[in-house]
């Protein structure tokens, strides 16, 4: 496998998350060169790039910067999304504290781009450390004359998964619960308190350095056709070497697997792979030999990429109590504003604890199917389709094991 | 403008751009909703109001929709239905169902519609149900049982979007979500009551009409409230219990956009108690129970006696009908007319919503008929008719509906319950009250004693 | 007893309010604020939120009960944050729970604090320890005490 480090390059340097030792290594080169480039030659760039969002959904950011006002009587905003609790991903809190200065550096390139003049990072609560890595390099940077006309503020949140939903962080950032917001009817920018708003992940924000400074094509040169790039992949589970390790698109899983993370802990067999953080579906042992670490290989198999972030279980787990854990944490974290989705998480949490429990009936099975066709398509934000899918995707690949626990 | 949508193979006309489910409500085009009220605009949570959409991959909700022209929108297709049914499902799971100890039954969205749905149990045995507090008591008459509530969100957008009082809000997450006041607060806006009608489901009831009557055995007349000059339109709902006499039971809010909207006030809705309390019900001279006929003799004596000092006073809350039809008699005979105002103005009382500081219904007709608004200034003989002042002269009649400490000769009449008429309201505007309460014995109406004492 | 924000917290309020479109904004750092202040959020701090940045008390209190990390109950407790979600749990955090039963913590059962390649995790004081051993759990409380 070959090394792609684009966004990880610095992590492994001394003192990394200093200004010095970034700017050592080439940190904030880029604003240079935004003095022969307009914004609409910076969007383009990136939309030739290829990247995607890297916050789950892989979303073609340049066509979302493109959405942005160039002209505008309201001011811009970028909002980036360190929420990052999504089970099984901790990508984000590696870059803002193992180098800050390199999303600076792209949240500068991007208010740029987009003609923002001010950018909020929404830091989970949980971060609170991280995030004051994050402020002594803002605040090194600002000193050193590098932020220009750009502000950012840090805003830490409370603890509320569903904060990392675009819109519900926005809501959130505006003082207010996190309740995902109504779909517009046409593609539009976000609003932060009815004005233009770009959300992106920290990573993909990240990544924006990379592309601009070595251009699209060099972008491209790594991950595939549809994929191109990189992600910062992780593992965690029964793997020998957890961790985050940046990877180029495509690779195959076992591959990644065995090579950053040492295969399946203590030599045991592995059972299954949940792909890209909890929401993203499970697969068998024999679909992750098979596999590759792009989007579109993953969604032919019926689940998806999600962030990256890889759970690895082996051939001791029960997938009964898996569910069981994961429906606990959606049961918990539904904001609770629609109704398939706030009674719907509840009940089928209950569910399976009862089949857990040995005190289920094959209805039971045929209930949670029903419950998670109801949650699917009908509430306002993609959680409770995301939880509907987790307990299709269980149900179908361990079905005999769940009705052996009847 | 106006465009072409079709429902259910039928052909309607809307606003292109207004809301879908606007125009299911308006053409009784039944889907289910909670959260979706015309007065509170949409919040899509509830999740019911679902459509199928031609050309739409998905189910959408019809709060949501906007009505495109040539729009095809299918509500009652199997696969329609089926989530209707899903969703309902979900939505019992926590719910007690407990209809027959409810005081919304037979008022209750979600009751109606998992009828309609033929769904009668709920699958979630009850001891494994998310329980929650439900004897709540929010103030301002209001009770809250926050394991009947849907969380439709529609009692909080009330109180932050109509009263902007912000007392309620939903806190918590997920399934224990639970809307509150603030500990130890209360409601505190003279239109909480309208919270009890605002609610999809029986989770706030009004401690005023709890249990006292089951609503289907209620019969109801539209009328319009006497507690200012506003004149906001209500229902009066009645019942007469077999033996026992026509009770009014409340008064509720009747929607009129030109008026009140889709409220009232507190007091105005509490005005049933006032206006069934006290009642004057026997023709009383002095200290006597006197018939019909002799009060007629003496009526007439004390108007020859009295001759030429003699003032009629009218009340501002009597309907125009009878207003005119009071001037007309004391010209012919001869009398003075003053209907008193000042006793009716109530700065305290007004508001920027409803609540006007004239408190009397037919506050706009005394002035519009440029009648004397001051106090009596005849010392001789004062007829009056419902006033509720004190007057100084030598000898006072009163028809009166209720009783009156201190009366010489009084006469029951009906009150405006009990008869149909009209009153101008504030902005002129001239509207009808039904006739509500059928009495077991009627007291004569203001014009029937005219035409008794012989007009 | 009431409430009222530190001459610093006021002056930090003063610097926020110019970094939002709106003061309703400041509802988290305030609560944030608060919390710190008296090791929980009382009524009477959301009502000091509340005409500090111009929101119905209400909505602050909407607020508070939402995010898990909003404490409205005062504890003289250390506060243990273990978290239960799946890398944690398959990496042995039963273990640390009912091994924490056996010190006198409060312990709160969270959800992945993404430290899931370090797992299992429990943060204390907004510090996250982790690839936590039972030991480890004592020294670390040990050396908190
Ligand atoms: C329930 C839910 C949780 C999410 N959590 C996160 C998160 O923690 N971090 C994140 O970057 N995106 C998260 N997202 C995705 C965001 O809505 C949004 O798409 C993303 O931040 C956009 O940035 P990107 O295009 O750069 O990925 C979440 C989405 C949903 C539906
Ligand atoms: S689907 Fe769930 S998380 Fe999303 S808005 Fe509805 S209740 Fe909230
Ligand atoms: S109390 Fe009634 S109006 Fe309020 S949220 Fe519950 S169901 Fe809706
Ligand atoms: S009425 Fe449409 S979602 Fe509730
Ligand atoms: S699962 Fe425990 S930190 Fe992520």
């Amino acid at each position: 496998m070959r090394e792609a480090l684009i966004v990880s390059r610095k992590f492994s340097l001394e003192e990394s998350h200093t200004l010095a030792v970034a700017q050592e290594h080439g940190a904030y080169k880029t604003l240079k060169k935004l003095q022969n480039l307009s914004p609409l030659e910076v969007i383009k760039i990136i939309k030739e790039s290829g990247l995607r969002g890297k916050g789950g959904g892989g979303a073609p950011a340049g066509n979302k910067w493109a959405l942005m006002p160039q002209e505008s009587e309201k001011p811009s905003f970028l909002a980036v999304n360190c929420d990052e609790s999504e089970p099984g991903t901790f990508k984000d809190r590696q870059i803002i504290t193992k180098d800050p200065h390199l999303l600076i550096e792209g949240i500068l390139l991007t208010c740029y781009a987009i003609k923002a003049i001010h950018a909020y990072v929404y830091i989970r609560g949980e971060y609170y450390q991280y995030q004051q890595v994050l402020q002594v390099a803002v605040d090194e940077a600002n000193a050193a004359g590098l932020l220009g006309d750009v502000k950012i503020t840090l805003h830490r949140g409370a603890g509320a998964y569903i904060c990392g939903e675009k819109s519900a962080l926005l809501e959130s950032m505006e003082g207010k619960r996190g309740h995902p917001r109504l779909k517009p009817k046409q593609p539009e920018p976000e609003w932060y308190f009815g004005n233009p708003t770009l959300v992106n992940n920290v990573e993909t924000i990240a990544s924006v350095p990379f592309i601009l400074e070595h251009g699209a094509e060099a972008y491209r040169s790594y991950g595939t056709e549809r994929s191109p790039g990189t992600l910062l992949f992780a593992m965690s589970g029964h793997v020998e070497r957890p961790g985050v390790y940046e990877a180029e698109f495509g690779v195959p899983m076992m591959e990644y697997i065995n090579h950053f993370g040492g295969g399946v802990k203590n030599g045991k067999k592995l059972k299954a792979v949940i792909p890209g953080g909890a929401s993203t579906g499970v697969l068998t042992a024999k679909e992750a030999e098979e596999v590759l670490l792009d989007y579109e290989s993953l969604r032919a198999m019926g689940v998806s990429l999600g962030t990256g972030g890889m759970i690895v279980m082996d051939e001791e787990t029960s997938m009964v109590a898996v569910l069981k854990n994961l429906l606990e944490f959606y049961h918990e974290e539904s904001c609770g504003q629609c109704t398939p989705c706030r009674e719907g998480t509840g009940w089928v949490d209950k569910l399976v604890g009862k089949i857990l429990d040995g005190r289920g009936s094959s209805a039971d099975i045929d209930e949670l199917l029903e419950i998670a066709e109801t949650m699917n398509g009908k509430t306002i934000c993609v959680f409770a389709p995301a939880v509907s899918a987790v307990i299709v995707s269980f149900l179908t690949r361990f079905r005999d094991e769940f009705e052996a626990a009847l | 403008m106006m465009v072409q949508v079709i429902v259910d193979g039928k052909n309607y006309e809307a606003e292109e751009g207004s809301l879908l489910i606007d125009l299911l409500i308006k053409e009784q085009i039944k889907v289910p909703y909670f959260c979706y009220h015309e007065a509170l605009g949409a919040d899509g949570n509830c999740r019911m109001c679902m459509v199928e959409i031609a050309g739409q991959k998905r189910p959408q909700i019809a709060c949501d929709t906007l009505v495109k022209p040539d729009m095809e929108v299918s509500s009652k297709s199997e696969k329609i239905e089926k989530v209707h049914t899903d969703i309902l499902e979900l939505e019992l799971i926590n719910h007690p169902v407990d209809c027959p100890t409810c005081d919304q039954a037979g008022e209750c969205s979600l009751q109606d519609f998992y009828m309609d749905y033929g769904l009668h149990e709920s699958k979630v045995r009850i001891e494994e149900k998310v329980k929650h507090d439900k004897h709540v008591d929010l103030g301002a008459n209001v009770m809250l049982d926050q394991e009947r509530c849907v969380l439709c969100a529609r009692c909080t957008r009330f109180t932050d979007k109509i009263t902007h009082t912000h007392e309620l809000g939903i806190i918590g997450r997920g399934d224990e979500a639970k809307v509150s006041t603030m500990p130890g607060r209360k409601l505190h806006n003279p239109y909480a009551m309208n919270l009890v009608d605002i609610c999809p489901v029986g989770a706030l009831t009004s401690k005023d009409f709890r249990f006292k009557q089951r609503v289907w055995f209620l019969e109801t007349a539209n009328s319009v409230c006497h507690g200012c000059a506003k004149g906001c339109n209500i229902y009066i709902d009645h019942h007469k219990i077999k033996y026992e006499d026509d009770m009014i039971y409340r008064f509720r809010p009747r929607r009129n956009d030109a008026v009140n909207g889709f409220f009232i006030c507190d007091a105005g809705r509490l005005s049933y108690k006032l206006l069934q309390n006290n009642r004057q019900t026997m023709i009383r001279h002095k200290d006597e129970i006197i018939s019909e006929e002799k009060s007629i003799a003496l009526y007439q004596s004390l108007l020859k006696q009295y001759k030429n000092s003699i003032t009629v006073v009218i009340d501002a809350n009597l309907y125009n009908e009878e207003i005119e039809a009071l001037v007309d008699y004391a010209q012919r005979i001869g009398a003075e007319v003053c209907a008193p105002l000042e006793c009716y103005d109530d700065t305290e009382f007004a508001d920027t919503m409803l609540k006007s500081a004239k408190r009397a219904a037919n506050y706009e007709k005394v002035v519009k008929m440029g009648l004397d608004r001051t106090m009596p200034k005849t010392s001789g003989l004062i007829i009056n008719f419902n006033h509720t002042e004190t007057f100084y002269a030598e000898m006072q009649i009163d028809f009166s509906t209720h009783q009156r400490p201190n009366a010489s000769f009084i006469l029951p009449i009906a009150a405006y319950s009990e008869q149909s008429g009209s009153l101008t309201n504030e902005d002129g505007l001239v509207q009808m009250c039904e006739k509500a309460v059928h009495k077991n014995s009627p007291s004569p109406t203001l014009r029937e004693w005219l035409q008794k004492v012989g007009l | 007893m009431s409430f009222s924000f530190t001459k610093a917290n006021l002056e930090r309020i003063e610097v926020l309010k110019n970094r939002y479109p709106s003061t309703q904004a400041l509802s988290l750092p305030c609560l944030w604020m608060a919390q710190y202040q008296e090791g929980y959020i009382t009524l009477d701090a959301i009502d000091v939120i509340s005409e500090t940045i111009d929101v119905p008390a209400m909505e602050i209190y909407r607020v508070a009960t939402f995010y898990t990390m909003f404490h409205l109950e005062a504890t003289q407790k250390k506060r243990v944050l273990v978290c239960k979600t799946l890398s944690c749990k398959l990496c042995g955090s039963e273990g640390i729970l009912e091994h924490l039963k056996g010190h006198d913590v409060l312990v709160e059962h969270v959800e992945c604090l993404g430290s899931c390649g370090t797992a299992p995790v429990m943060q204390i004081d907004d510090v996250n320890y982790e690839n936590l051993t039972p030991e480890k759990v004592d020294t670390i409380l040990e050396a908190l005490r």
